[in-house]
């Protein structure tokens, strides 16, 4: 077989069968006219790799997605992976801790789902725009031409600090009901002292000041957000603060220092009962992570 | 002092698009593959080999080319002849070459 042969060959091994005949036929007929002037291996070499001339033939795309559909793909790809990998970890997180797995399982099992599931929304986002790279038909449906109307709405500065106005009073009521909570109890003990709803350890260990300090610093973020030029780090900042609150509530929920067993038993509740308390403990965090990280995306992007 | 591969990269967006109006005027006296590769050189319009094959399948698709087999002689051909549609792209081509041309003279200042 010559080397002209086999570069046919890997030509037309890349192109439709019905267009293959009539290509064969004309490319050996150049390159025998070419050999009259250069050698075969001049001739082959300007002809350059097989798999581009074929593409030329077949007036395919020698790029994965183009810049037609390349903003479309950012963008779907970016909401896809801000949604769905949180929304995977973050039900991956609770099944695991309400198994009651230890706390490292918890986190590895949260991670991997987390990976794992990006993986594949890069993967197949990737794959759908990459067909409709090649196919005409469908690029038609989908490319509409971007109007004025898309540009994305600003933010009221109005509605904001309604937010913030909301958000500090939802932060002190419930900062003083924590705190007042073990003189606040309806259950009393057999001394006629109120059997605070919150367990002890947390005021042993100081944890219950911990957490109303994340929130209040949540809150003072809040307000730095309002008043202050928004930055990438005062973004990132932001986030890690907002997420601290949440997680220390999941954390402090799965290893089960949220409720006083001794209120539990007073109030007669079942474990059935406690067990839906810590579930709509986690699932409130994990909504507080969940709007935090979206709107950091939001911020971001803008 | 330009770099030669700015310049190259900026030349090769400026022809880009050239070579079909020359094949298209061309090819209004039939030709071959390989004799139109080495008459577009010698005419100023220099075009890999790779670029232009597929380029005549193309164009001949659209029908702008139209083509013959010549059986006649020791090797057969093909023959490509610019078609009815493809002169007058070719004419529209022109035209736009023309009054780019004459817009460039007279940002140049010259009249």
């Amino acid at each position: 077989m010559s080397l002209t042969d086999r570069y046919i060959d890997a030509v037309l091994r890349r192109l439709p069968n019905k267009q293959r005949a009539e290509i064969e036929r004309e490319l050996r007929a150049s390159i025998a006219d070419a050999m009259e002037d250069q050698s075969e291996t001049e001739v082959l070499t300007e002809l350059g790799d097989p798999a581009k001339l074929a593409a030329g033939y077949a007036d395919r795309p020698l790029q994965l997605i183009g810049p037609r559909f390349y903003l479309d793909y950012t963008r779907v790809l970016s909401a896809l992976l801000a949604t769905i990998v949180p929304a995977v970890a973050a039900i991956t997180g609770l099944i695991r801790a309400l198994d009651a797995a230890p706390v490292g399982q918890i986190i590895t099992g949260t991670l991997g789902a987390a990976f794992t599931t990006a993986l594949h929304v890069v993967f197949w986002t990737t794959l759908a725009f990459a067909a409709i790279e090649r196919l005409p038909d469908l690029q038609r449906e989908l490319s509409k031409p971007w109007q004025l109307s898309d540009l994305p709405e600003p933010p009221s500065r109005k509605a904001k600090f309604a937010e913030l106005v909301a958000l500090t009073v939802v932060t002190v009521l419930t900062a003083s009901l924590i705190l007042l909570s073990p003189r606040l109890s309806w259950e009393t003990d057999a001394n006629g002292q109120p059997i605070g709803v919150l367990s002890p350890w947390l005021w042993e260990t100081g944890m219950v000041y911990v957490f109303v300090a994340v929130a209040s610093t949540g809150l003072l973020v809040a307000f730095a957000r309002y008043y202050l030029k928004w930055t990438v780090p005062l973004t990132i900042v932001a986030t890690l603060v907002d997420l601290a609150a949440p997680l220390l509530l999941i954390w402090l929920t799965v290893t089960d220092h949220v409720l006083n067993p001794a209120f539990v038993a007073a109030a007669g509740l079942s474990g059935g009962t406690v067990r839906v308390i810590n579930i709509v403990l986690i699932l409130t965090a994990i909504g507080t992570i969940l709007s935090s990280v979206i709107e950091a995306f939001k911020r971001v992007r803008r | 002092m330009l770099e030669d591969e700015l310049v190259a990269a900026h030349l090769q967006e400026l022809r880009r698009g050239t070579v079909v109006l020359a094949c298209l005027l061309v090819l209004r006296e039939q030709n071959y593959g390989y004799a139109l590769l080495d008459l577009l050189e010698k005419r100023g319009f220099g075009v890999d080999a790779n670029t232009l094959y597929p380029l005549l399948r193309r164009l001949e698709k659209q029908g702008l080319l139209s083509s013959d087999w010549n059986t006649e002689e020791a090797r057969p051909r093909k023959f490509y002849r610019t078609s009815e549609q493809g002169l007058e792209l070719a004419a529209a081509l022109t035209r736009d070459w023309d009054q780019l041309d004459a817009a460039f003279r007279t940002l140049k200042g010259e009249q």
